[in-house]
């Protein structure tokens, strides 16, 4: 046990805060549309160009080949600098390619891994249905093998940016017969193949906020060459990528928010004073936050432990997911309590009431709590089902 | 004692929950119809004929002569239906006016013609027969009037007195919001908390529809639990869904009984009064934010939309929650207090 960092991590860290100091995007990242996309796209290059997009990626697919180390170093110095969250990459950076790496053959790698790092392309996830959002499992969008070609027939729900993407990673079910995780393939989607449709749904942060889509497939052919892994065994390889939104994806998001508590602990002390700090209620509850989101740093420096032990990122990642996505809320709604009736405002540059309403959404995406403690109970603890 | 509504008060519970069912839908406010505003007064004529402007009123003043008790039922299915809060500002400006003997007004408010705003503090102002300090106007843009309230006593306003107040969008986007300040202004009525009890009627109107909103998405949720089906079965049989909604009705019990316990201790009169209406405001807004939250989340992604009614209790659970002015204050006033049990 040490929290000794190596001199070749120390100078990772200062060449990574230079870099960041010199290159950060200054102004507002936008919040939605065509501009979010240029914008993330940008900056996504602008990393590409500077050796900092891929800093654990092998470096056969053009990243550094460095450990998950240096990767949570980097995310440290990310935090540190304001760095924007280029957030439409996030199923292209951290579902897709790390599922393409694991699971994928060459041709598949050769093709996709550089355009997702070098920020040319946008993808999006197309798992959850109408009706199979926590039973994944369940999921009906037919795919029927015809020549080299599946077709597919159905609807996915919830896909985030799906508008905004050029592939999707999308599970249907190739296999009706046979148990329902057992007939599933995993095929990478073309998002402007003919017989997609999507229908915009707006969320509930403010007026015609368009974040998710419902996307209506109807007879559209993606060639057999798209499947990643075989036929019907789609419902392992998800699982490869679930496993990696629930361990190592949300580092980043992880240690960003500890910045977060601190810009609230700021505002708290200039609005409030030093006594209310100190004493006040918000004070005691700022003081927790501030222990909680130290042990979220704990545990993802835990995470990053085991996993350079080559320790398989297991049902544990659930613990860290279930904590972390409540602490987001209650962080979240503290800035509440400390702005006071002017958080009825919602103001066009807005770092706090938006997110706020945003943060609802923790609980829900990527599993949801209750889904979470079905795992804690049944998978680490071994509680009967 | 019987802290049950008799058949008088049931009829008029009645006639409030037909009436708002059939004329304010809930679904008036889903995006399809538009997301900034809404069209609520124009229901103001309609409640004023069946008597609901003036249910606390006086005859003599062009009320039905009843009181709190009654208003609480109103209050109840106001908030469950997400009516605008403008209403408080009629139900408030109308007892002003019967005390400062303003008939003109009383008609135009009774009548269901005019329009008043809430003005809720942003900070420390001062409210009394001089006034000053930033507000917030709700639902003042096309009003003349706007009501004020502090612990210290009740104002009218005429809107312009807020200077050349200035739009911002409403986290409740239905409802307009605006920023104001007022500058040493003489209110066009002002009555002390001394002289009467505005200010505690005002936090038991606001917790009566907290209670509404904590209600209705304690319904909503539970309805929804028992159609939403996932692994072969409604979700409401899975225990963590259920005891959430059971969490929900828990709330809303809590903040329903301490509503009416304060309404009639209002209407009453009494120094135990205000420690009452107090602590029922703060149950019952703690419940309707805590059920819309809850009920967010038994919805699943479909409770992250616009397209659900979830949110819409959440934002106005906030907004009820803000009126008033500052919540640590108002949380100080009511441990400031001596017991009133
Ligand atoms: C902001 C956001 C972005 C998203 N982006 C994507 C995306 O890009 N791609 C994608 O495929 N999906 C996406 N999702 C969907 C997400 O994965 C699902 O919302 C999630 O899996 C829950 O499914 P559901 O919404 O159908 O809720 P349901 O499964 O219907 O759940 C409703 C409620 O029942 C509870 N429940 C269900 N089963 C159980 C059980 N067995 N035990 C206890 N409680 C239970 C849930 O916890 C929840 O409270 C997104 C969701 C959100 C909110």
């Amino acid at each position: 046990m040490n929290l000794d960092f190596t001199a070749e991590d120390e100078a990772f860290r200062a060449e990574a805060r230079a870099w960041l100091n010199d290159n950060v995007p200054r102004g507002p990242r936008p919040t939605e549309g065509q501009a979010m996309r240029a914008f993330d796209l940008a900056w996504q290059r602008a990393q590409y160009d500077g050796g900092w997009a891929g800093v654990s990626w092998p470096t056969e697919y053009g990243g550094r080949g460095l450990e998950l180390t240096q990767q949570l170093i980097w995310y440290e110095e990310y935090a540190r600098s304001g760095a924007p969250e280029a957030a439409l990459l996030f199923v292209g950076m951290n579902h897709a390619a790390p599922t393409i790496m694991a699971r994928g053959n060459e041709a598949q790698k050769a093709f996709h891994l550089p355009k997702i790092l070098k920020g040319e392309v946008a993808w999006s996830q197309g798992f959850s249905e109408p009706n199979n959002g926590s039973d994944l499992a369940g999921l009906t969008t037919k795919a029927v093998i015809d020549g080299d070609h599946l077709v597919v027939n159905g609807s996915k729900i919830w896909t985030s940016n799906a508008h905004l993407s050029d592939w999707q990673e999308l599970l249907v079910r190739t296999d009706p017969a046979a148990p329902k995780h057992k007939g599933i393939s995993w095929a990478i989607c073309d998002m402007t193949l003919p017989g997609i449709e999507l229908r915009p749904i707006m969320i509930m942060t403010a007026p015609g906020h368009h974040h998710f889509n419902q996307v209506f497939y109807t007879d559209v052919r993606i060639p057999l060459a798209n499947v990643v892994g075989e036929i019907n065994d789609g419902w392992s390889v998800a699982m490869s990528t679930l496993g990696f939104e629930r361990g190592t994806a949300s580092m980043s998001e992880q240690i960003r928010y500890g910045v977060v508590l601190e810009k609230l602990v700021d505002m708290a002390r200039e609005r409030l004073g030093e006594a209310a700090l100190k004493y006040d209620e918000i004070g005691q509850r700022l003081a927790q936050l501030r222990a909680e989101h130290a042990a979220v740093r704990a545990m993802t420096y835990m995470i990053v432990s085991r996993s350079a032990g080559g320790g398989a990122m297991g049902s544990e990642a659930s613990l860290m997911r279930a904590f972390f996505s409540q602490l987001q809320q209650r962080t979240r709604r503290i800035a509440l309590d400390i702005i006071g009736s002017d958080s009825l405002e919602l103001p066009d540059v807005d770092p706090w009431i938006r997110p706020y309403l945003r943060s609802f959404s923790t609980t829900i995406a990527a599993g949801t709590s209750e889904i979470q403690r079905n795992i804690i109970g049944e998978r680490v603890l071994g509680l009967p089902r | 004692m019987n802290l049950l509504p008799n058949p008088e008060q049931v009829q008029i519970l009645d006639a409030a929950r037909s009436f708002l069912s059939a004329e304010a839908p809930v679904e008036r406010l889903r995006p399809q119809h538009g997301q900034i505003g809404n069209h609520d007064a124009r229901l103001w004529p309609e409640l004023a004929e069946l008597g609901f402007l003036g249910l606390g009123l006086a005859e003599a003043h062009g009320g039905v002569g009843l009181g709190l008790p009654e208003e609480i039922l109103l209050y109840r299915e106001l908030g469950r239906q997400l009516i605008s809060p403008a209403i408080l500002g009629l139900t408030l400006a109308a007892l002003l006016a019967a005390r400062s003997d303003d008939p003109a007004l009383l008609n135009a408010i009774v009548s269901g013609e005019a329009r008043i705003g809430l003005a809720t503090p942003r900070g420390a102002v001062t409210l009394g027969p001089v006034s000053s300090g930033a507000f917030h106007l709700i639902e003042a843009r096309e009003a003349a009037w706007a009501v004020a309230w502090t612990d210290d006593g009740a104002a009218l306003f005429r809107t312009e007195d807020f200077g050349a107040a200035e739009d911002i969008l409403c986290m409740d986007s239905h409802l307009t919001l605006e920023r104001g300040r007022l500058e040493a202004c003489e209110p066009a009525i002002w009555i002390s908390a001394a002289d009467g009890d505005l200010p505690r009627r005002a936090q038991v109107l606001i917790a009566a529809y907290a209670t509404g909103l904590a209600e209705a998405a304690r319904d909503m949720a539970a309805d929804y639990a028992k159609i939403r089906q996932q692994f072969g079965k409604p979700i409401g049989s899975f225990q963590a869904v259920k005891h959430r909604c059971a969490d929900m009705a828990i709330l809303a019990e809590v903040a329903w009984c301490q509503t009416v316990f304060a309404a009639v201790m209002v209407q009453n009169g009494g120094p135990k009064a205000t420690y009452h209406a107090g602590a029922a405001k703060l149950l019952a807004t703690d419940a309707a934010l805590k059920n819309a939250a809850q009920n967010i989340q038994v919805h699943g992604a479909f409770g992250f939309t616009a397209d659900s009614d979830a949110h819409l209790y959440l934002k106005r659970a906030h907004v009820m929650d803000f009126l008033g002015g500052d919540l640590r204050s108002q949380k100080a006033a009511l441990i400031g207090l001596a017991a009133a049990l």
